[in-house]
This record gives C-alpha cells, structure tokens and sequence, in this order.
C-alpha cells in the first residue's frame, strides 16, 4: 500500500483537528574495525503516528500496528490523551497549519540508492580494506545508505509527501603507533562516494611520528569542515532555535539586527543547496524555502515552527523547521544549513598565513557548557597537526577547546572556496540524515584548555 | 522484588520457528521480539506541552555465516516477516568480506521468564494525574520573572522482550521504568542559569513502578530548585585553580559512567568501537594489573540491582544476569563484555553486557549498573565537615571526554565553597577536569551507605546505528584532592 493512502486510512480513523505521519524507513549499515567485518545491519521498519490537538494541547501515538485496528487504536489513543491534556488546561499550540502552496520538488531521491542491493555495503568494504593495506593501517568505519519516505495527512486539508536517499562512509585509519585519520563523505547517492577515495584520505592523515605538545591557551587555527560541520549544528540549536529565542533562552536575543559574526559568515538554511540533503516539507508538512540566517556577520533571524511562531507573537510564522508535529520539546532546528565559501584554494591556503597554530580535521564529544554564550567544550579527534610557519607539519596530541561559537564565528579570516556536505550520520531513533554544506576555515584564536595524556 | 514468571509464548512463538528454520544454514543465530510502550508527560512554562505515547513491537534476527554478522529487523512480528528477516540477513552476512570465524564464548540456554519490579503501574495511571503532578510542582517554580523557563515532565517505559537462538535459548522478561524531574531556567542579560531536580539527564527513572514518581515529591523541592537559580544569577563565577572538590552522588555517577564505565568496555578496548564511540586507555593486558585508582575505588557492574535500569534476567544474548567485580582496592579485575568481546581475549564466560536498544538494534556491550561502593566517610555532613577548604559541586550541566575516556572536563549546576568545614557561598558555571587514572588516584573518601543510592540515565549513546541505552549507578557523595576547578 502507497504510504498516502495510509495516511489517509489512519486520519480517517481519528477524532477532531489531527495530523497522520507514516514513515517508512529501509536502511543498510555495515561497520567494520580491524580492516574486517563487525557488523551488519538491515532495517525495514513502518511507522504511523498520529497527532491529536485539543484546546492548545497536543498527544502523540505512534504503532507499527497498521491494520484496520491498529491504526483506529492509534487514533484513540492520541485523542483520549489530547482531551486529558484539555481538560488539565489546555497548551500553547495554535493549531495544525492548513495546506499551503506545494512543496518545491527536490533531487534527494535516487533510485539505485534506494534499492539497498546487499552487495554495495560489502563491494564498499573491500575497496577499503584493500587500500588500508596498501598503506599499512587498519581501517575501522562504517558505510550506510538508507531510503525514507515520508507522507502526511492532516485534518486541515494538508496533504504532503517526501522522499529522500543518503548514503555516507565514515573511515578512520589507524597506524601502528595508535596514531589516527578520518576521512568521511555523505551524499544522496551511494554512486557519489568513492570507498577508495575516502579511504586514502584517512590515511593521509595518520601521520607518523612523536605528537608534538602545545601550550594550552589561544592559538590561531585552521578547522576543516568537519569541525566547522559540528559547530555549527551546535549554533543551530543554541542561538538558531526559535523557542529558545521566544523564551529568552537564546544566544541571539537581543542580537538580530546585529553584528555577531566576522562580515565573511553567510549562513543559511538552503534545502536544495547543491550537495545538501534535501528535504521538501517540515513535520508539520509546512513547505521548506531558502532562510538567511547570518548575511554578512548581520544575525537575520531564527528559524520557527508553528509552536514557537505562536510563542514569538509579532509577524513570526512557522519557516518550515518543525522536527515534530506539535513542536519537538526542544524546539525547531535547521535541518540544511550552508556557510558560503570564501576565496582560499584548500585548507594549505588557510594554514599559509598561520606563523605557528593548529590543523583540527574534527571534534568530538562537543557538548554545551553555557547556552547562551554558545560556549562549548570538545575535543579534536582523528588527525590534529601542528601548523609551523604557514605549512601543517607534525601531529599534535588531540586537544581540548572550550570556546565560543558565535565567538569564533566573529574570528574567522578566511574559508575555503568550496563548500562540502559534512554529516554525523548517528542515525539514533528513526532515520533522519542531516548535515551542514560548509567549508573549512581560519580562526584567528581557538581556546585550548587542556591535552590527552 | 523482581520474581520469576512463566514464559510469555505470544513473545516467543514466532523465535523459536524463525531459529528452527536457521539451524544449518548459519553458525550461530538469535532472534528478539521486543514489544515497548512508552509514555512521555511533559508541562512548560505552567501549561501542557505534549503527551507521547509511542508503542513499536519488532523482531530482529542476527545470524554469524563465514564469521560474518548479518542483521535484520522488521516492525511486523508476525511469522513471514520474521522469516523474510531471517533471508536478509542471512544474505547480508553472505555479502560482507570474508573473515576468519571467531568463537563466541560458551552459554547455557536461557530458558524461563523474569519480571522486573513495578508496586504500581504507571500505565495504569491516567494522564489527569499525571498533569496534575507535574503542573503542581511547575507552580512551585514560577514567580519571579526571570524564571524564563519552566518544565516538568515524566516517563514511564515497559519493555516485553522474547529471546530464541540456535542454541535452544527461549526466555521472555518484561521490565518497567518510572521516573520525573523538574526545572527552572533564569535569565540576566546575557547569564543564563538552570537548576534541576532530582539531577539533569532525567536523572530521576528508576526500574520501578509509579511508586517511585511520587517518593520524588517534585512539588516540595519546587521552590528551592527556583530559588537556587535565581541565586546563581548573582554569584560570583566559580574561582580558578587546583583545590579539594566534594562531587554530590549525581555528578559522580556521571563520572563514574564516563570515565570508569565506558573505559571498561570491552570492545572498545578491541577497537571495535573506534569509529564512533571511541577506543579506551586500558587494554585487555591491564585485567588483573593496573591500578585505576586509589584504594577507596571499588566498582562492581551489577544486573541483579533491584531497581537499577540495568537489571535484567538475562542480556540481549541470552546471559543470565550476574554481578561483576570490576575494580577492587583501586586495582583493576574485569572489563564489561559481550560473547564475542569474551572469547576474542580467552575468557571462558560472557561478562553478561550484550544490550540492544530495541528490537531494530543489534546487541553490542553495554554497562550494566555500575556503581562506586560507599565508603565509611558518613554522611554529607560529615564529609564537609573533614574538609578545610575546597568546592562542593553538585548536578551535572556539562560532560565531555576524550574518545579513550582519559581527558574529562565537566561543569555542574551549582558550585559551593567550602571553608572551614562548612558549605559556604555559591559558585556559577562551576567546572572541573582531570585525566582518568590521576583523578581516581586522588579520591581519598566517600560516605558511607547511607547517602548511597542509584543514578538513571537514559541517554547513553553508543554503536552505529545510534543506540540509548538506560543505565544506573550507585554513588554516594566523595572527596577528591588536587583537581584543576574553573576550567571553562
């Protein structure tokens, strides 16, 4: 059964103003360690949720149960606990959003991709494990590829779909000594990723040799994109978020309008930027559009669902960034954020006019340490070199920053011309593949406070 | 008290047939339904905010063909969904590179069922009580104006799991989760101040009924929870330097968990966890040999706890849950492991850690409950009272560490000064690090059983695809000297 027709199945079956989401997931995942297979994983997994609104509030029920029975179940349950939460008073969400024009089409779904066909994932390996001998190290990582669809139905007259393919490789080569690269690609397309190609570049990155030590505090440093990548997921959440604004939890309350970041920061959340991956509608099935977020260092605006909207008051409406009808507890996120390039050739231009810093390939462990400041710790991970008078030379032990991000977005002097998709690829729950379109950049001062044994 | 029950054959039916059609065409293969209800209550800022009720019911099925895993799970349980999972992953494994077949390490059958504690079933309570509850403590919150933010929320989770393998395992466990937590944002210009109760990452769910939701008693710790993050608005930040910290039992759980549970692990230590969660700093040569810590660490990974979210009859392979000495005198004994992990170093037994997150994940190793004994210090009290100066931190805001668990750096809600033997002025943004092994070798008390009690977290993540598992970890509150503070 197409999932549409299920959705319209499942909302038929429910009382009162409801959404119906079914999502169907199909995904492979093979993870190895030690140049060899660990692990390999076939998901198919079919999903009906129903929401249910009364008086402001809102109840969710999901099953995997979708016969007749299951979803008027389903149904049932969302609805009594939507009246419950009526009767305790009610909440704060408008209302589900009524139809509007059509979802923009996106290129985010490739067929092959989504064939899942068992033996990629193992042709993907191989290639691997072959080049991680050829270069004397063993290679540990993982390949996925995954196909979900998506389709709505809402008792407002919405009716939305979407499709979307990812595929990722994720490689880390480990040396003899213990010392270790990273090297990842993310893309729709499982054909857009070349396995050898990964793999040699996370060799590249094992350098041999003593780490050298550095002194803890401000050093000048060059982050590759995935670095960039995970910083910026974290202003997503902190600043970007438009419930922590509307509460005053937000790092740019008070700061639209404003100069928060170096003239050379455009961000936006661009859903068909080229390399992204696309998404069409939000969890609401609200059609997504292009957003400025920070145009020349100037903070534009945060990004909302129909809940924060509503808190926010004013002109502020939903722009497509729900992550969960009704309004995730955590509030809206960008889900395609791209920083525009600027004009060094590779991340050896951005080193040239560095006289003794740092070359970070990716962070690790990052978590919040203020909210509002956007002050995060982490640590560098898989490839940390020292840069010595313009050129990245030694390895460096990983380090441990404790920075701001907005603040190191007011330090950046420079970024590589192009872009690319970097991305997680967690994937915890059901599948929802996301990543950042950034370039590397040059930091005039990244906060060291402390070093690996 | 958990209690034996006889085996629940709607859960295992489908297994036993899936694992007979198996048998010959795999070395080893095993099958879990696991059927989840879980129920999320939340009010923000004295309203509703949503109710969650989400149900899965799935089957996966793993199998070992050339010593090769495959893996596959469907959210239909019925027979020709598990048996067409059964045909993927017996053809995922074929397709993977050949590599050498390693052994599992030996396992009787489990057989039989097991019933995790629960007084009162909290889906037998409806939402009106619920919202009732949380609302009531919310107003406890609220008041002054730069309280921002306020939230209360609950979780009741009840996990049905059947077991069958090639191996003539068949055994069903069914285990409830309780838990509930308040909080309270305030906001100065650009200070931002949260405090939490009873601890941040829902640190307040137990493997209990609704029973263990009202001995919380939100609503009576609702005023002080404001009042102290209202006061951290205007104290001064946490000064900078090296002195004596005083870790309450929640923030010790977390580095416990951190820095001593997931080190133990024992596929990390084999690498096969170095492509996401990371590696360790102690290898598999270490078991027997190093000293991890002072003589006052002593860690025990226990799945018999009563209470503990990692208490289970058997592990998602089938193990019988046991408890494990892991730490004894600061010396280390044990690492936490799966079948796999046990056999590949020569050990002739599972250390019982194999837990999947759901039936769409395959079992990897995961901590159990494990907790740092308690000492003889006495209480709180007493503790401060033996310390002439130094910090009290308490409730875990921030955590990260490096991905061989040995360079840490956590901040906590609420710093307090320590002077004298007494609790002096609150610290903001108060913050310490550490590296693993020097840390542990500078803990030189912790109270006695009485301030010890068990920490949930639901939020552990680990593996590819991501799995949470929910564990817990008994602490009670305990002193360490000589640690680096305001580091952030």
């Amino acid at each position: 059964m197409k999932l549409a027709e299920l959705a319209e199945r499942a909302l038929e079956r429910t009382r009162g103003q409801a959404q119906v989401t079914v999502t169907r997931e199909r995904s492979q995942l093979a993870r190895f360690a030690g140049s060899r297979p660990t692990q390999a994983t076939e998901v198919d997994e079919l999903r009906v949720e129903v929401v249910a609104v009364r008086d402001g509030a809102t109840a969710a029920a999901a099953t995997s149960k979708v016969d007749n029975d299951g979803l008027r179940e389903v149904g049932d349950r969302a609805a009594r606990a939507a009246q419950a939460a009526a009767r305790a008073g009610g909440g704060a969400y408008p209302g589900l959003p009524a139809p509007s024009e059509r979802p923009r089409a996106h290129e985010g779904w490739d067929p092959a991709t989504a064939r899942l066909e068992p033996s990629r994932p193992g042709a993907a390996l191989a290639a691997v494990f072959e080049q991680a001998s050829t270069r004397r190290v063993d290679a540990a990582g993982v390949w996925t590829a995954g196909a979900v669809e998506t389709a709505l139905a809402s008792s407002t007259g919405l009716h939305a779909a979407d499709a979307t393919t990812d595929a990722h490789l994720k490689v880390l080569c480990r040396d003899g000594s213990g010392r270790s690269g990273f090297a990842a690609a993310t893309a729709t397309s499982c054909d857009a990723i070349d396995p050898a190609a990964v793999a040699r570049a996370a060799a590249d990155k094992t350098a041999a040799g003593e780490p050298a030590q550095l002194a803890l505090g401000e050093h000048p440093a060059v982050l590759d994109a995935d670095a960039v990548g995970s910083l910026l997921e974290f202003l997503a959440a902190l600043a970007l978020n438009g419930l922590a604004h509307a509460e005053g939890r937000g790092a740019l309350c008070g700061r639209l309008g404003k100069l928060v970041a170096s003239p050379a920061v455009n961000l936006s959340d661009s859903p068909r930027y080229p390399g992204t991956l696309p998404r069409a509608i939000d969890a609401e099935g609200v059609g997504k559009s292009p957003l400025a977020l920070i145009q020349d260092g100037v903070a534009h605006r945060v990004v909302h669902d129909t809940r924060s909207a509503a808190i926010a008051g004013g002109d502020a409406r939903s722009t497509g960034h729900a992550l969960a009808p009704g309004g995730a507890p955590r509030g809206p996120r960008p889900t395609n954020l791209v920083l525009v390039g600027g004009g060094a050739a590779d991340v050896a231009a951005l080193a040239g006019g560095i006289e003794r810093g740092i070359y970070v390939t990716r962070l690790w462990y990052v978590n919040t340490v203020h909210a509002k400041q956007t002050l995060l710790t982490g640590m560098t991970r898989d490839g940390t070199f020292l840069i010595e008078d313009g050129r990245i030379t030694r390895p460096l032990r990983d380090l441990r920053f404790t920075d701001s991000v907005l603040g190191l977005l007011e330090r950046v002097e420079g970024l590589t011309a192009q872009p690319r998709l970097t991305s997680e690829a967690e994937f915890y729950g059901p599948r929802f593949a996301t990543g950042v379109v950034c370039p590397a950049v040059r930091v005039g001062a990244l906060r060291i406070t402390g070093t690996t044994a | 008290m958990s209690r034996a029950v006889g085996p629940d054959a709607g859960l295992l039916d489908v297994l036993t047939v899936t694992m007979e059609r198996a048998v010959g065409r795999c070395s080893y293969g095993d099958a879990r339904r696991v059927v989840t209800g879980c129920e999320h209550v939340a009010t923000r800022n004295g309203r509703v905010e949503r109710i969650d009720l989400d149900e899965a019911d799935g089957i996966g099925v793993r199998v070992r063909v050339g010593g090769a895993w495959g893996f596959a799970a469907t959210s239909d349980p019925s027979a020709p969904a598990a048996e067409r999972a059964l045909e993927r992953a017996l053809d995922f494994a074929a397709e993977q590179p050949r590599t050498p077949e390693r052994p599992l390490a030996p396992a009787p059958p489990a057989r039989g069922a097991w019933l995790g504690p629960c007084e009162r079933d909290p889906f037998g309570i409806g939402a009106e009580e619920k919202l009732d509850l949380l609302l009531a403590a919310e107003a406890g919150l609220a008041g002054d104006p730069r309280i921002v933010h306020t939230q209360a929320r609950c979780l009741s989770v009840r996990t049905a799991k059947g077991f069958a393998s090639t191996e003539g395992a068949a055994c069903t466990q069914t285990v409830v989760e309780s838990g509930a937590s308040i909080a309270a944002v305030a906001v100065d210009g650009s200070e931002l101040q949260q405090r939490s109760y009873p601890g941040q990452h829902d640190g307040g769910v137990a493997a209990a009924g609704w029973e263990h939701v009202e001995s919380l008693e939100l609503a009576a710790h609702a005023p002080r929870v404001a009042e102290e993050a209202l006061g951290l608005l205007d104290a001064p930040p946490c000064p900078s330097g090296v002195t004596t910290v005083v870790l309450d039992a929640e923030q010790l759980a977390l580095q416990l968990h951190e820095s001593i549970g997931h080190a133990l692990e024992l596929d990390r230590m084999l690498g096969a966890e170095a492509s996401y969660a990371g590696t360790s700093w102690v290898s598999p040569a270490d078991l027997g040999r190093l000293r991890y810590g002072s003589e006052r660490v002593n860690v025990t990974a226990d799945a018999t706890l009563p209470g503990g979210l990692g208490s289970f009859g058997w592990d998602d392979e089938g193990i019988a849950a046991r408890s494990l000495e892991l730490i004894r005198d600061g010396r280390l004994l044990a690492a936490l492991s799966s079948r796999e992990s046990a056999a590949a170093i020569g050990l002739d037994a599972s250390g019982g850690c194999a837990r999947a997150d759901g039936h769409a994940r395959q079992p990897i190793v995961r901590m159990t409950n494990v907790s740092l004994e308690p000492g003889d210090a006495g209480s709180l009290e007493d503790l401060v009272a033996d310390t002439d100066e130094g910090l009290y931190l308490e409730t875990n805001r921030s955590w990260s560490i490096d991905d061989r668990r040995l360079q840490f750096q956590f901040a906590t809600e609420v710093g307090r000064e320590i002077r004298g033997g007494q609790l002096g002025r609150l610290y903001r943004n108060p913050s310490y690090a550490g590296v693993t092994p020097r840390f542990w070798a500078s803990l030189d008390a912790v109270c006695s059983p009485a301030e010890w009690r068990l920490w949930g977290l639901v939020n552990c993540g680990k593996g590819e695809p991501g799995q949470v598992a929910h564990v817990s970890h008994g602490t009670a509150p305990a002193r360490f000297r000589g640690v680096q503070v305001g580091v952030a």
